[in-house]
């Protein structure tokens, strides 16, 4: 019994290996840097129209996308954001999988890490600076755009 | 042309939705006017046709799981009200994050997400207190106030 | 630690009603707290919300979240529908208003851009050839099949402004009072950009029908 378990571990082991050999090179990513601001009458960038249900669930009135970069994201090359004011982000893709990635966010400047597994149809919206005047910087990653 | 222009924004009007005067007058046009007969047929021609359109591009889309859908997202605005909540208590909800004994504690917060392959969000923070709020189109990770974030 | 709830469960089995039971009989027992009568519903409209989301917005990811909030919202002021309109237009009423919503931005700069067009310009050329071309029995036309088809690429084309007055016309049925209090604006400026919005509807449909009218507007004209 122990044996059969070990053998189907193992097979289990190299299936996930394959699928992510497979999967790993070129995942094309969209990551944009987005502002949420207190200040100011409502007002939400028409690029943002896809984050709606995220962004509305907070209290930011005015909505404005700062940055955009799509890539084709190599696995565990990690691709650095600057941000307008000033701190950087570091998001690499740990693993992939047929339908899903697990993405790092890293935010050195505030010693935080996010660690998650996003599947095609999701978006990871962040924050990645604490507000301050009102203001706060976000990110979002989209796998497969 | 000139006299077409008048009447243009008033074909397609259905019964009812023009003046008594507005209507003598634009059946006046049409009778002697070919080219707003024309116009008039084009419009009688494509009558229906967005909607079946439409009705044709959702017919494509697969709704296997779309009222399982709105029924968890009901249940969770009903059963939780995180989202709302978060947004009417934001202030007590941040000045509980940032209370002296978070502050500079590594804190980790591990969403188990109930269901069969549901992956896990991991964050690590020394400085913050993070909050994770889960919706239907992903995560949103939120950190928090910086220190001069008075009264938010 | 935050942990939210992901996913609820729902009774494996479930009842289903009768086709013929009518939206205010689902509606009754929906808001007596009968999610299973909820979920017809949803079920029953959830098709012709999402089309009517999707009219507008033309992007089937926010058209399907426009929709599934949609029925939140049902949902959550169940008690507050009073059955003086059918369901079904309180419905719609709720996925357009949400639907224009999130496009809401777009509109500004469109607006601007169609609302100053010179009436002339836009009546010349092309008066009956449609009608002529899908012949004396359009819903029978080979060529009324081939448009259909391209109906959504036109809606891609068209200022959000447009497309909106025209999905609120033609697919929810509104009357041009009805048109003028929804998207407050007169009832001049309904009748205005209706027209607007079926004479490019109608030069696109020319277009990809090979029936171009001569002296027709261009590309980039409204």
């Amino acid at each position: 019994m122990t044996r059969r378990r070990a053998l189907i571990g193992v097979a289990a082991a190299a299936l996930s290996l394959a699928a992510t050999a497979e999967a790993a090179p070129g995942i094309p990513v969209r990551i944009r840097v987005i502002k949420g601001s207190r200040q100011g009458p409502a007002a939400v960038d028409p690029r943002l129209a896809d984050l709606h249900p995220q962004l509305s669930r907070l209290a930011y009135s005015r909505w404005e996308q700062v940055g955009e970069q799509q890539a084709d994201m190599d696995f565990k090359k990690p691709v650095a954001v600057a941000l307008p004011s000033g701190e950087r982000l570091e998001i690499e893709i740990l693993e992939s999988r047929k339908d899903t990635v697990t993405v790092e966010v890293r935010v050195p400047a505030y010693r935080t890490t996010s660690r998650l597994t996003l599947s095609k149809d999701k978006r990871l919206v962040q924050q990645v600076t604490p507000e301050k005047g009102g203001e706060a910087y976000f990110v979002t990653v989209r796998p497969w755009p | 042309m000139k006299d077409c222009a008048r009447y243009l924004p008033l074909l397609g009007s259905r019964p009812g939705e023009l003046e008594a005067a507005e209507r003598a007058a634009l059946e006046g046009h049409l009778a002697a006017c070919a080219a707003c007969q024309g116009r008039l047929a084009d419009l009688a021609a494509l009558q229906g046709m967005l909607g079946e359109a439409l009705a044709r591009e959702a017919a494509r889309r697969d709704f296997t799981d779309f009222a399982d859908q709105v029924m968890a997202r009901v249940e969770r605005r009903r059963a939780g009200a995180l989202g709302a909540f978060f947004r009417r208590h934001r202030a007590l909800a941040v000045g509980t994050a940032l209370a002296p004994t978070l502050v500079a504690a590594a804190l980790i917060v591990y969403l188990e997400l109930r269901g069969a392959a549901a992956p896990g969000i991991e964050v690590v923070s020394e400085q913050y207190a993070p909050m994770v709020i889960e919706t239907d189109q992903g995560p949103l990770i939120l950190i928090g106030d910086g220190d001069d974030s008075e009264g938010t | 630690m935050v942990i939210l709830p992901s996913k609820l469960n729902f009774p494996a089995a479930r009842r289903v009603f009768p086709m013929d039971l009518d939206d205010q009989g689902l509606v009754t027992r929906a808001r007596a707290g009968d999610a299973e009568a909820f979920r017809s519903l949803v079920v029953r409209y959830q098709r012709k919300v999402y089309a009517v989301a999707l009219g507008i917005v033309r992007d089937p990811d926010l058209a399907w979240d426009v929709a599934q909030e949609t029925f939140v919202r049902v949902h959550r002021h169940l008690g507050e529908f009073k059955g003086e309109s059918a369901f079904s237009t309180w419905v719609f009423r709720i996925a357009s208003h949400l639907a224009i919503d999130s496009v809401r931005r777009e509109r500004t700069s469109a607006k601007d851009d169609l609302e100053e067009a010179g009436e002339a310009a836009l009546a010349e050329g092309g008066e009956g050839i449609l009608a002529t071309a899908l012949g004396t029995n359009p819903q029978e036309s080979a060529l009324r099949r081939e448009l259909l088809d391209k109906i959504g690429e036109a809606l891609d084309r068209l200022p959000e402004i447009h497309r909106t007055i025209l999905v609120l016309r033609e697919v929810e049925g509104l009357s041009y009072e009805e048109l003028a209090e929804r998207l407050d604006i007169s009832k001049g400026t309904v009748m205005s950009r209706l027209f607007h919005a079926r004479k490019k509807m109608q030069a696109l449909l020319r277009r990809y029908a090979g029936l171009e009218a001569r002296g027709e507007a261009g590309e980039g004209e409204p």
